[in-house]
Parts: C-alpha cells; sequence; structure tokens
C-alpha cells in the first residue's frame, strides 16, 4: 500500500508543481499520519459506543463499532512477559520486544506451576530443558504442557514434545543455545485467570481487604513505567504473566534504490522496508494526512487546505 | 459435553476426597458468578460499565453473607465435648446459633438459652477497693466469681422444672422403682423459664458457651450459622442455584445504588427486582411440596374430645 500512497500525494503534490517530497520525508510523514489515524481509532471506537447506545447505529454491515473494533484488533498481540524480579514483571518495550504496547488490554496469570527452576545443561540439544535437580516425571510433567523459559532479551513459550529420562524434556524450539536458563512449567489444564489492573491509590487498602484481597483466581497488577507488578506476590514464576495488548503500529518505510540521475525506484525487497499496518480502507485517509503535513512543511496553503476539506469530508461521512 | 462426568461426580475421578463432588450440582461458584455477572451485566451497553472486578466481588460476597444468615437455611452443625469448666469454644466461622443441645443416652435435648449473665469478667481490686494496674498503666484482670460458680453449679438458676419423674418421691418393690404421678393441677408455672435441661449463655467476646454446670464433660451438638465465606477459601465458597438469580440483582442494585448520576427510577427498578427475587427463592426453599402438605391435612378430619 506503501508505494500507492506515496504515488497518489506525489501525483497530487505535483499536480500544479507544488514541490518533491524526499523519500526521508514521506518516510516521516508517513508515521506521523499513520499514528495519528490509528489513535484516533480508539476516540472513534468510543463515540460510536455512545452512538450505539443512542440506538443511531446499525448492525452486520453498518456496525461501525465492530469495524472498528476489527482495526484495532489488528495490532492486538499476546505474549509471555519478562520476569524483572519476583513479582515484577517488564512491559512489552523496545528494549526487550519489537512490540512496543500502546495500551494494555488484559494480563493473564497461570493458576498453578508444575516445576520451576534454572536449566543446567545443554547436553540434550538446543530443543531441551535439562534440569539434574528436577525429577519431572514425579512433578507430573507430561507431553503437551507449556514450558516457559526466559532467555537473553525474551520468554520462549514452548511446548513439551517428549520427556527424555526423569531430567530432561525435548520441546519445539532449538533456540535454547545455553543453559543457566530460568524456567517454570504449566500443566496443558491449568486454567488462566485474568488479573486486574489496579490503580497505586487501591492496591495497599486492596492487599489488605479480607473480602476481596487479589488471590491466584481473582489476581490483581499495577502498572509502572516500565513494569507490572503481580498481587499476590506468589506470582512470581518465568512465563506466568501473559499480555495481551494493543502495540504501537510499526513505522512504515518506503525503500528504495537509487538509480544515477533519476528518480528513486521503489525496493520492496529491502531488509528495513515496512508498509502501512492500517486496513487498505484508510488509504484516503492516509493520503490526505500526509498531503496535510507535506504541505505544512512546504507551506503550501492550498494543498493543506484541500487535503483538510477532503478529510473534513471524509470525517462527515464516516460521521 | 456434561458439566461433570458420572466418574468425576461420585469418584472424583479417583482422587481424594472421594465425597468433593457429591451434590456440587446445587450450587454455583463465587468464581462463576462473578464471572457471570461481568459478561452479562457489565458492558458499554448494560446498565452498568467501567466497575472494577474488586467491586463485583465484593458485592457477590455480601449478598451471600446476607443470604447466609437468614434465607439460606445452610445451618452447620458441630459435635463438641464440654470442658471441666461448662464452657465450649465457638466454631471458627461461628456467626450465629440455631440450636445448641445436649446429646445424652441418644438424645438430643435442646437447651434453653439463659437470659441471666452467667459469666463476667472480674477487675483485680486492693483492700481499699482501689482497681489493680500492671506496669504498662492496663488494669489486672481475673476469672469471676461469677464463671466459677457456675462452673461448680452453686449458681442459683431461674430455670427450674419438675425434673425426672415429675420430681415425685419414689418407693422401691422387689427391686423396681415406682414413682407416683403428681397428684392435683399446677398453677403460676413461668413457661418462658420452665426447664429441666442445662441451660447455655453465648460468650461472645470470649468465643466461648458458657453452660450451667451439668454440662461439664457432656457431649453438646451446636447448630450454627456461617457468612458462607469458607475462613476465605474463595475457591470453596458457593451459592444455591436458587438464589442465583437474586444474587446477580443484588450487585446490579448494590452498583447502581453507590453511583453516581444513574438515575432514581433505575435504582428503583433494580431494588424492586432484588426483592421479588429474593421472594421467589425464599418461597423456592421453602419446599413446600403437595406430599408434605397432604401429610399434615391427614389430621384435619380428626375428632378432637
Amino acid at each position: 500500500m506503501i508505494n500507492t500512497v506515496r504515488n497518489t500525494v506525489l501525483a497530487i503534490a505535483n499536480k500544479h508543481n507544488f514541490g518533491y517530497i524526499t523519500p526521508a520525508d514521506f518516510n516521516l510523514y508517513a508515521k506521523q499520519a499513520q499514528l495519528d489515524i490509528f489513535e484516533n481509532y480508539f476516540y472513534r471506537y468510543n463515540e460510536w459506543l455512545a452512538k450505539q447506545n443512542a440506538r443511531v447505529s446499525g448492525s452486520q454491515y453498518a456496525d461501525i463499532v465492530k469495524n472498528l473494533e476489527e482495526a484495532i484488533d489488528l495490532f492486538s498481540v499476546e505474549e509471555s512477559l519478562y520476569r524483572n524480579q519476583s513479582n515484577v514483571y517488564n512491559t512489552p518495550n523496545e528494549t526487550n520486544n519489537d512490540n512496543t504496547y500502546y495500551l494494555m488490554n488484559k494480563a493473564l496469570v497461570y493458576q498453578s506451576v508444575l516445576s520451576e527452576g534454572t536449566t543446567d545443561g545443554t547436553s540434550g540439544g538446543n530443543n531441551s530443558i535439562v534440569d539434574s535437580t528436577q525429577d519431572f516425571t514425579s512433578m507430573g510433567v507430561s507431553v503437551g504442557d507449556y514450558v516457559a523459559v526466559q532467555i537473553e532479551g525474551g520468554i520462549l513459550f514452548l511446548t513439551v514434545i517428549a520427556l527424555v529420562g526423569t531430567d530432561q524434556l525435548t520441546v519445539n524450539s532449538t533456540n535454547i543455545t545455553t543453559s543457566g536458563n530460568p524456567y517454570a512449567i504449566y500443566s496443558a489444564s491449568t486454567s488462566l485467570k485474568e488479573a486486574e489492573r489496579v490503580s497505586h491509590s487501591k492496591i495497599t487498602m486492596l492487599n489488605v481487604s479480607n473480602l476481596t484481597a487479589p488471590k491466584t483466581n481473582t489476581p490483581a497488577y499495577t502498572q509502572s513505567e516500565l513494569t507490572v507488578s503481580l498481587y499476590p506476590s506468589t506470582i512470581n514464576a518465568v512465563g506466568q504473566v501473559r499480555l495481551q495488548y494493543i502495540r504501537k503500529p510499526k513505522d512504515p518505510k518506503w525503500t528504495y534504490t537509487t538509480l544515477e540521475g533519476g528518480e528513486p525506484a521503489f525496493n520492496q525487497g529491502a531488509s528495513d522496508y515496512q508498509d502501512f499496518e492500517l486496513p487498505a480502507s484508510d488509504e484516503s485517509n492516509l493520503i490526505s494526512k500526509i498531503l496535510q503535513y507535506a504541505g505544512i512543511s512546504i507551506r503550501e496553503a492550498d494543498i493543506y487546505q484541500a487535503a483538510s476539506n477532503k478529510e473534513i469530508k471524509e470525517v462527515q461521512k464516516q460521521g | 459435553m456434561a458439566y461433570i462426568t458420572g466418574y468425576q461426580y461420585y469418584e472424583n475421578s479417583g482422587s481424594s476426597p472421594e465425597d468433593k463432588n457429591w451434590g456440587s450440582y446445587q450450587y454455583i461458584s463465587l468464581e462463576d458468578i462473578v464471572n457471570n455477572f461481568m459478561l452479562m451485566y457489565v458492558g458499554n451497553d448494560k446498565l452498568v460499565n467501567n466497575v472494577e472486578r474488586y467491586n463485583v466481588l465484593f458485592h457477590a460476597k455480601r449478598g451471600i453473607q446476607e443470604l447466609n444468615y437468614d434465607a439460606l437455611k445452610e445451618t452447620k452443625v458441630v459435635e463438641l465435648s464440654v470442658c471441666d469448666n461448662a464452657t465450649a469454644v465457638l466454631p471458627p466461622d461461628y456467626i450465629n446459633w440455631v440450636r445448641i443441645s445436649l446429646y445424652k443416652d441418644g438424645v438430643l435435648m435442646p437447651l434453653t438459652e439463659n437470659v441471666n449473665t452467667n459469666f463476667s469478667k472480674s477487675y483485680l481490686q486492693d483492700n481499699n477497693c482501689r482497681v489493680l494496674f500492671d506496669e504498662d498503666g492496663d488494669i489486672l484482670v481475673g476469672s469471676g466469681i461469677l464463671d466459677g460458680d457456675r462452673a461448680d453449679g452453686i449458681q442459683k438458676t431461674q430455670y427450674l422444672g419438675d425434673g425426672k419423674m415429675n420430681g415425685a418421691l419414689g418407693y422401691q418393690i422387689e427391686g423396681k422403682w415406682i414413682f407416683d404421678y403428681s397428684i392435683g393441677a399446677r398453677y403460676g408455672l413461668n413457661t418462658e423459664t420452665a426447664n429441666v435441661n442445662p441451660t447455655f449463655k453465648i460468650n461472645k467476646a470470649s468465643g466461648v458457651i458458657s453452660f450451667s454446670s451439668s454440662m461439664a464433660d457432656q457431649i453438646v451438638v451446636v447448630e450454627y450459622v456461617s457468612d458462607g465465606m469458607e475462613n476465605g477459601d474463595d475457591a470453596k465458597v458457593s451459592l444455591n442455584k436458587m438464589f442465583e438469580d437474586y444474587v446477580y440483582a443484588y450487585i446490579k442494585y448494590a452498583i447502581l445504588n453507590s453511583k453516581f448520576g444513574v438515575q432514581e427510577y433505575i435504582v428503583n427498578r433494580a431494588k424492586k427486582d432484588k426483592s421479588s427475587l429474593l421472594r421467589n427463592a425464599k418461597i423456592r426453599l421453602s419446599n413446600i411440596h403437595p406430599g408434605r402438605l397432604l401429610m399434615n391435612m391427614r389430621g384435619a378430619q380428626k375428632w378432637l374430645k
């Protein structure tokens, strides 16, 4: 989509020789335009919910709320959180993950842990969990159970394929290249419980409440800058917390090969190529937004005005 | 798929305890109540929205507690040995008593609650009647004479009855005891205090039941109500399904009633909903069966002299 958007933007901008937008500038405007539209989904979602409650929204193809949910869910990710220390887990961010979260939707917690420890060997190969201090058989570990292994920079959430002896498991990964990795095993039948987000002003009182203190079947968490703290504090195993969140869209990048004396040619095969992640239905919005930014940048009030008018009409049409 | 297989129900899938699931179908768990409420009654297009789960959990537990006090008829029964000092410690989840009985000679004898005080603390005093204190300035407390007299059987009681064999004197003929019936009418009997069995009083502050002296070393059966919180083990908290809808209505009302900006008519509707569902559930649980009514009505045509 990014190439067609760029071609359209250039065509409109060049129609009256208003100016040229370089690939670097285009990428900056494209990033900003995509973020604008992405953030606007949430405001529009809220507006349409109010309209739905006022019975001015339809169903099926007229169900705008559902359409917006689908657009937002394109950015939904679920993954295990990296354990920082005891019951504190890192939120997804650039330092340990490609996906930076935009908002956390729900945190899920495994109620019980079958076994946990630290791997102490790699003799079984890159697909083995070896811990000579454990007897996995007597712990009740069986094929199909889940193993969370904390390696440098992330969590591998794996499935047990076979038990080899009593202290070794074969799992569906070939990325376990080192020993000394903390791990935890969860029964496939263990249910996940949703942890509730609680504000810092409430958590202290909640923890001492006799009726509503967080328990393993009704856990809670508080959020800080880069971490979440789980309650009760017995929730502290590797991979015990899974987060479903909405990530930020990846920065779009129109990549090219430079031709001598000519225009840059679009190169979709570049390693850093990144298309827009918004649905195709937002293509015209993207073009309008980019034109606005381009218009502002090259100080052409006409372009800005034209793009702005187009967007206003679009918004009016969509409600 | 069935909620629970026959094997799980009867034998707990071979695990211990075997009786874990017996009769479990009568009940809905606290977790299910909260989950169902959050799913069905909370949302952007529902009366209740933007509510934390711990709020719902709190009101669900409060609703269950209230039901346990008077509506549920979930009476717990525990058998205790009374100590030498004629006291027994209250059960750990005790809230209020329903009936306390002496079990003796194969018979349960319901005991009467003593409305008079039969226990007390005692402040230690010197010869000049001055109260004594410890080094922290707290009053020195000892056991009261009242308590001692009760345990020793010295304390007089207003609860009197004819006693065994109507209090009549007996005489022995050929190794057998013969007792006469009392002759003549007895007037002025205070039925409120006419009781031949031992008595008891709940010492709430000390957490014990103080019995009259004859209860020492006897077996007592305490029927009591708890609050259904199962000592804080949420996994065990459950509710009879007859009250399921009531609890949802109770939670909804409790939340709407304490929320800012909810129209009064909505709060009132929720309140009526709650009250009528409680009434319905109580009627259902009263178990008025035609068969039972028939048994009672059999005596309707009986001739009375």
